[in-house]
């Protein structure tokens, strides 16, 4: 038997993917949707499908290969995409002083598996100093996260794809989304701070709903941001 | 099928840099101001995609679609809190919604 300094990190690789099981259980309809809106695209199936390896996030892939579909242009189609992506950037501001003491080959490897549930599980663990161990426990964690997520949502959208012609008509799952994050947004909402932040940015993004590419999720990002850092200066 | 994929390379190059532009030049102590803000990047995140989508789940706030979305919501939060489990408290909200959109006119 190894040591328990030894174990340690298989210990959280494994944990890793524990808790991401869980997370790909409530992703099955949210995959499944996102597969079965990129079959019912007009792009070839395999150029679709490729959208997971390279993107790795739903939300982008889903306005990337509908406008392909659509015959948008391409400059268009790319600063869409990166506009409902550039929460990633914010993500990995967050999540940079956690990794600074990696080896920089993994902080490059990890960066493409920075979804939002990987970003939501790491962040709430690491932010745990009892939870986040030393930095290769860290590393194992997210590892074990991002690749188990990884290859689920690999087989989740082509699942999705391959059942588009079959899924019912009144299979609407719009919910499935919202829901999944709102459950990746409570272990955070620890203390005063996280509350203000999560209350204000969660306001002022529905109330810049009506703003195109999503961007009302940026206007969120930064009211919420800036009234959390408010909130925790005053009292935390 | 060329451009397409095309459009999607450039799409991840961009995607991954936003994702690797931090982390890869991480300071294990980043300035004071940055360090008390960049706890609140998650939470508001996480709310500004979910509580629009709740709201208005097909782009509308409209009764039948918005208040079954919101006791979902409110369903599975409470369901999380009890049991920690977010599949179970997931397809309690979502069991919830359709059955209150069979029952809803």
């Amino acid at each position: 038997m190894s040591t328990p300094v030894d174990r340690a990190p298989a210990a959280h690789l494994h944990r890793g993917a524990r808790d991401t099981v869980a997370v790909i259980v409530a992703y099955v309809p949210f995959g499944l949707t996102v597969g079965a809106a990129m079959a019912n695209s007009g792009v070839s199936p395999l150029v679709a499908w490729a959208s997971s390896p390279l993107l790795f996030g739903g939300a982008g892939q889903l306005i990337s290969v509908q406008l392909l579909g659509a015959g948008a242009g391409s400059a268009v189609t790319v600063l869409a995409a990166l506009v409902v992506n550039a929460r990633f950037l914010l993500y990995s501001a967050a999540l940079a002083p956690h990794v600074a003491d990696w080896p920089r080959r993994a902080r490059w490897l990890g960066a493409h598996l920075l979804a939002d549930p990987v970003y939501a599980l790491a962040a709430a663990r690491f932010s745990d100093p009892a939870a986040a161990g030393r930095p290769r426990d860290r590393m194992a964690y997210y590892a074990g996260a991002g690749v188990t997520l990884w290859c689920a949502w690999m087989l989740l959208t082509g699942l999705g794809m391959l059942l588009a012609g079959v899924l019912p008509a009144g299979f609407r799952l719009e919910l499935a989304a919202p829901l999944t994050f709102l459950l990746l947004l409570l272990p955070m909402l620890r203390g005063r701070a996280a509350l203000v932040a999560a209350a204000a940015g969660g306001l002022a993004a529905a109330a810049a709903a009506g703003l195109p590419l999503g961007l009302n999720v940026l206007v969120g990002a930064a009211v919420g941001v800036a009234a959390g850092t408010l909130a925790g200066g005053r009292h935390g | 099928m060329g451009e397409p994929l095309l459009v999607l390379v450039v799409i991840a190059l961009g995607t991954y840099a936003m994702r690797a532009a931090f982390l890869v030049t991480a300071r294990a102590r980043p300035p004071a101001a940055l360090a008390r803000m960049l706890p609140n990047v998650g939470p508001a995140v996480l709310a500004a995609i979910t509580l629009p989508a709740l709201l208005a789940p097909r782009g509308h706030i409209t009764p039948t679609d918005t208040v079954p979305a919101l006791v979902a919501a409110a369903v599975a939060a409470l369901v999380w809190r009890r049991t920690r489990s977010l599949p179970l408290a997931l397809f309690a909200g979502l069991g919830l919604s359709l059955l209150a959109r069979a029952v809803l006119p």
